[in-house]
């Protein structure tokens, strides 16, 4: 066990912090935001679709499985500026 | 006995004798260290059987018929279920991970530091999964009605019998390449049909681009017969139904006890943002499937069945019709049967289209097997939580403190016999379409669990009496609103008993701050115990100092 500078540690919290905040709202517009304003978003089509069909059968969907790679992704090289990729886990 | 049912019994019988033989063969091979076997499995892996835990009978039988029946609404249950993942993952799943604890009532009783809060945690893992359980086995009804060509409700009673057994045996949860196998077996058995209809109508092997087509065809269809548009939205419910819906779906899937403990289980936190990952890409395959599924439904029965004399029906409306979920009525006495006059329950769209399409008797055959994988392998890790939050938070920790091995093991075999009885007399005359139900189900854990969990990790000030009064709050309100909204047709901005979680976790998050904050702060301890979750492994929170542990390299 060593000491580490607690701002050290609370870098990489806020940094993880603010990028959840950011996928959240990314989410919640394709989601909640596309619904909510479905009608006005009726007007035009993506392959077929009207845009608001498309994005409740599949936009919404391939953004969150998105999201979720690129989290997936960008933690692992934040884990691993900070040194945290050397420690193994038990 | 006709070969139809020689096929399908078999597919079912053959698949089934692959989970239990793969078992067996990773049993042989990892006794010694059953618990870690599935740790080493590459995160690949893990999200498939991750998402054979996650579909059950409402996303593979239900779906497809929710999203056909109700149009543009039924995709707030798409969305839904797809965007808990997102909860799920950044909230939730790496703190709970880190915490170490592996089940929920376990991390809200130490986290709480109450006995109470456990004991009330337990309890509404029973009610949640003894409510999503009825939907699985109204599920297996369904399969078994058609199978067997009996009433949906005596296919119920032998879909109980098969889930009693199999569960009180031990199942065959937790054993990760069973759970992978199922995995292929149930997108295999569900893809199928929708590429075979997409090359029978578009000529397009790949139904996520061709089925825009049909959708547009049926928006002319239904503007020829008067009928509201299939992707006008909010139709059958209002904008403020659809957005409750969607938000009771997603925190439920955050709160769901069966689904979070997939979690508590991987090695790291890092690998529990890639199995997070993969989970919903593999869920994510059959969820853009189904809207294609209920497109091209639609538009076979509205094209090819509706418009038939009524002397002169294909062989399969007979056998569906006798399950008692299909109803096809010459109302105004032409000889015709028309769109209207063809009344098709949402259970019964999934397993009824391969065989109005034609599809022959392997693809059909296939059908009900994924359907059988999908409904036993949840209504097993369903009972599995039942007993243990019966026999080890309840029985064991709050009743008899000093019963023995055996004795527990046996209140455990006897709760899930009785919940799977119990759970079956209630699905004998279903309540509601299957994705009603397990909505329900949902709406109880976006009301209980998923405000006690993420303000448990996020919110060191969070104490025990707060979480009790929210967890109770939480599920009064969530249970009052579903049985005024369906018994006294109360409903706020429209929002009927499907979107009740949005009422249930919004009072009970007011109740946990509310409560926690005229109470006294947990103690410092508790309150390091949440501000360590907020650093990665291998840091580790103490009294204002973080301190790294770089000891433990393998």
């Amino acid at each position: 066990m060593r000491k580490i500078d607690k701002k050290e540690a609370d870098a990489y919290y806020r940094i993880r912090t603010t990028l959840i905040i950011i996928y959240l709202a990314i989410g919640f517009v394709v989601s909640f935001g596309v619904v909510f304003f479905a009608e006005e978003l009726s007007g035009f089509s993506v392959n077929g679709f009207p845009f608001h069909y498309f994005m409740g059968a599949q936009g919404a969907i391939l953004t969150f499985i998105i999201l979720l790679f690129i989290n997936a992704i960008v933690s692992d090289r934040i884990d691993k500026k900070f040194g945290l990729d050397q420690v193994k886990k038990k | 006995m006709d070969a139809q049912f020689i096929v399908s019994l078999s597919l079912i019988l053959g698949t089934f004798g692959l989970y239990i033989g793969i078992a067996f063969y990773n049993m042989a091979r990892v006794t010694s260290d059953f618990y870690v076997a599935g740790r080493n499995v590459p995160a690949v892996f893990n999200g498939m059987a991750i998402g054979a835990d996650w579909m059950s009978a409402a996303s593979f039988i239900g779906l497809a018929g929710t999203v056909m029946l109700l149009g543009y609404d039924g995709l707030a249950y798409i969305m839904g279920w797809t965007g808990g993942y997102l909860l799920l993952t950044f909230l939730l799943a790496p703190q709970l991970r880190k915490s170490g604890r592996y089940t929920v009532p376990e991390f809200i009783g130490d986290r709480y530091n109450s006995g109470t809060a456990r004991l009330i945690a337990a309890v509404a893992t029973i009610i949640i999964s003894f409510t999503y359980s009825i939907g699985q086995l109204s599920g297996s009804g369904v399969v078994i009605g058609r199978l067997l060509e009996v009433d949906t409700a005596i296919g119920t009673m032998i879909g109980v019998a098969l889930i009693a057994f199999y569960s009180a045996v031990g199942g065959m949860k937790g054993i990760t390449w069973t759970q992978v196998a199922q995995y292929i077996v149930l997108i295999t058995a569900y893809l199928i049909p929708v590429i075979f209809m997409s090359l029978q109508l578009t000529n397009n092997p790949l139904p996520w681009l061709s089925y825009g087509q049909i959708v547009s065809e049926l928006q002319v269809l239904d503007a020829q017969l008067g009928i509201s548009e299939y992707v006008v939205p909010f139709t059958e419910a209002t904008r403020w139904q659809f957005l409750a819906l969607m938000f009771t779906l997603m925190a439920g899937t955050a709160g769901l006890p069966h689904v979070i403990v997939r979690f508590y289980t991987v090695p790291t936190m890092k690998a529990a943002r890639w199995s997070g990952a993969w989970a919903l890409l593999f869920i994510g395959l059959l969820y853009l499937s189904a809207p294609a599924y209920a497109a091209f439904s639609r538009f076979i029965l509205m094209t090819q069945v509706a418009g038939s004399s009524i002397a002169d029906l294909p062989a399969w409306t007979t056998s569906w019709v006798n399950t008692g979920s299909l109803s096809l009525a010459d109302d105004n006495g032409d000889g015709i049967l028309q769109w209207e006059e063809l009344v098709i329950s949402n259970d019964i769209v999934v397993m009824a289209t391969p065989e109005i399409a034609n599809l022959g008797v392997f693809v059909i055959g296939l059908m009900a097997a994924g359907a059988m994988a999908a409904a036993l392998s949840t209504a097993g890790g369903l009972m599995i939580a039942i007993s243990a939050a019966l026999s080890q938070d309840i029985y064991y920790r709050s009743i008899n403190p000093h019963a023995t091995e055996r004795k527990r093991l046996l209140v455990g075999r006897w709760s899930i016999i009785i919940a799977t009885v119990s759970a079956g007399i209630v699905a004998l005359d279903p309540p509601g379409a299957i994705t009603q139900i397990v909505a329900w189900a949902f709406a109880l854990a976006s009301g209980t669990f998923f405000p006690a969990l993420i303000l448990g990790v996020w919110w060191k000030r969070a104490n025990g009496p707060g979480v009790i009064a929210g967890m109770v709050t939480g599920l009064v309100v969530t249970l009052g609103y579903i049985f005024a909204s369906r018994f006294a047709g109360l409903s706020i901005l429209g929002i009927i008993d499907t979107g009740a979680g949005v009422f249930g976790a919004t009072a009970a998050i007011i109740a946990i701050i509310v409560v926690s904050l005229i109470t006294k702060a947990p103690s410092q301890e508790t309150q390091d115990g949440v501000m360590d979750l907020r650093y990665p492994e291998g840091m580790y929170y103490k009294n204002g100092e973080v301190w790294i542990d770089d000891s433990k390299k393998e």
